[in-house]
């Protein structure tokens, strides 16, 4: 127990001298995270909308991919971009495997499922009038559209932040295609993993307190968003 | 009287239902055309097929002297015909800012936006609710704030759906006011109505829609007043 509270307080010590060490990490974290949801979700949005508001062939079979694709474990996706990138894969020669830029691919394809699921439900659940006032005032179709998206904001904000939620803390994904190099590709979850695994607890712990920080101040965003959003529908 | 704008062979099925067979419907300049029919009688398709807003199964439009089919008029009507639903739909912002926002779409710049808007506010007694966020209006000041937002963009044909529907009388009254004020601008009106009483002083021309069909009932504008339903005939032309 007192090796636990040592670890503790050495952690926070970490955190609050500003350590060099765990500061990178968790700023390659963030950048890669936040590169993976900004470049997903415009893209994940349009498709939702698309799902949401256009009647299409295969618009039930794609709305249960993205359902299915939410709950595939990040390992799974991990072992199938690792094949994709690898040496003898079709995308070998791009030389992305062991790189950010495969964990922000992969995790891209972590995040999307989710994200189209949840703005698809969103703009399941904006008022068709809104649409149909925003065309008949004269907007054009893509105007119209953002207009929506403000309409069911705090829903897409929700998505987003869920979004992020997901690919910071997920391992499994960036373990195989970051392959957890120090000062490239390791992140706050294949750090923890690692320190723990080397008995260099405080490390882990400091590193687990920025992800609880960060879990804690995501739920309270988005359920601060939804509560907004609810008091204007 | 020459015609705004005229339908040809509108036709539409919804799951395999015949929702609305019209032959012929032309809309003249500047009239107020009352539509009555029972609920399911297709007013609301009809109006949003007119608007651009709903795709007919077929549907050919006599406008600004070309014949196009749906699809080649669609920009066109989009952008010279409003609809309003039954329950208008304002976007989740200020009062002005609903009423500038067709405005922006047709790029205008904020100064005019501004000059316009306010200038409408005032047109419709508005001006005290600028600021207030839309949703929190009442539903008769919602009305008057969409017709206004409708107003401001001159447009060539107003469709309203039950524009009057669940408004206590006050509201009503108001709302019959602004309309009767829009027509005499020259604004051309569609009033979609079961209480025809409430904007019976307004209307030149009366059309029912029964069964997917329309018909048009006795002139009201030369009594001034909406009669009982009465089949006079089936294909429509005011030409």
């Amino acid at each position: 127990m007192n090796d636990l509270n040592q670890a503790t307080i050495n952690a926070f010590q970490l955190l609050l001298s500003g350590n060099s060490g765990i500061w990178e990490i968790i700023s390659l974290s963030f950048s890669v995270s936040l590169s993976a949801i900004l470049i997903a979700s415009p893209f994940a949005l349009i498709i939702a909308f698309f799902l949401a508001f256009f009647q299409f062939p295969g618009r039930r079979i794609l709305i249960s991919v993205f359902n299915t694709f939410m709950s595939v474990p990040a390992v799974i996706i991990g072992l199938a971009l690792y094949l994709l990138l690898s040496r003898s894969g079709p995308f070998g020669d791009l030389q992305l495997l062991f790189t950010s830029k495969a964990m922000i691919i992969g995790q891209i394809l972590l995040s999307f499922p989710l994200l189209v699921a949840m703005a698809h439900a969103s703009f399941q659940a904006a008022d068709r009038r809104a649409w149909e006032t925003a065309i008949t005032l004269g907007a054009k179709p893509y105007r119209a559209f953002f207009t929506l998206a403000h309409e069911v904001r705090f829903g897409l904000i929700a998505a987003v932040v869920a979004g992020f939620g997901r690919v910071i803390a997920e391992i499994g994904c960036s373990m195989m295609v970051g392959g957890n190099i120090l000062h490239a590709t390791r992140n706050i979850p294949t750090a923890i993993a690692l320190e723990t695994s080397k008995g260099e607890f405080s490390h882990g712990i400091a590193l687990g307190i920025v992800l609880l920080v960060l879990a804690l101040g995501l739920n309270a965003g988005v359920s601060m968003v939804q509560g907004k959003g609810g008091l204007h529908s | 009287m020459s015609n705004l704008i005229s339908y040809k062979d509108i036709s539409i099925s919804l799951s395999g239902r015949l929702i609305l067979s019209i032959d012929q419907l032309a809309i003249p300049f500047r009239q107020c055309t009352l539509l009555t029919g029972r609920n399911g009688s297709g007013k609301t398709t009809l109006l949003k097929i007119m608007s651009g807003l709903l795709k007919p199964d077929s549907a050919h439009i006599a406008y600004q002297g070309l014949n196009l089919s749906w699809r080649q008029a669609k920009p066109y009507i989009q952008k010279d015909i409003i609809y309003l639903h039954q329950q208008p739909y304002l976007f989740d912002s200020t009062v002005f800012n609903n009423i500038a926002y067709g405005l922006y779409r047709n790029g205008e710049n904020k100064t005019s936006v501004h000059k316009k808007v306010n200038q409408a506010l005032e047109w419709a007694n508005l001006s005290h609710l600028a600021h207030q966020p839309a949703n929190s209006l009442s539903g008769g000041e919602k009305q008057r704030v969409a017709l206004t937002r409708a107003r401001i963009l001159s447009q060539s044909l107003l469709l309203l759906d039950e524009p009057t529907a669940s408004m206590d009388s006050e509201s009503k009254q108001q709302t019959s006011l602004l309309l009767q004020r829009l027509n005499a601008e020259g604004l051309t009106i569609i009033i979609s109505s079961h209480e025809s009483h409430t904007v019976s002083h307004l209307i030149d021309r009366h059309l029912h829609l029964e069964n997917g069909r329309m018909t048009e009932i006795n002139n009201a504008s030369q009594n001034n007043k909406v009669t009982p339903f009465k089949t006079t005939k089936n294909t429509l032309t005011n030409e």
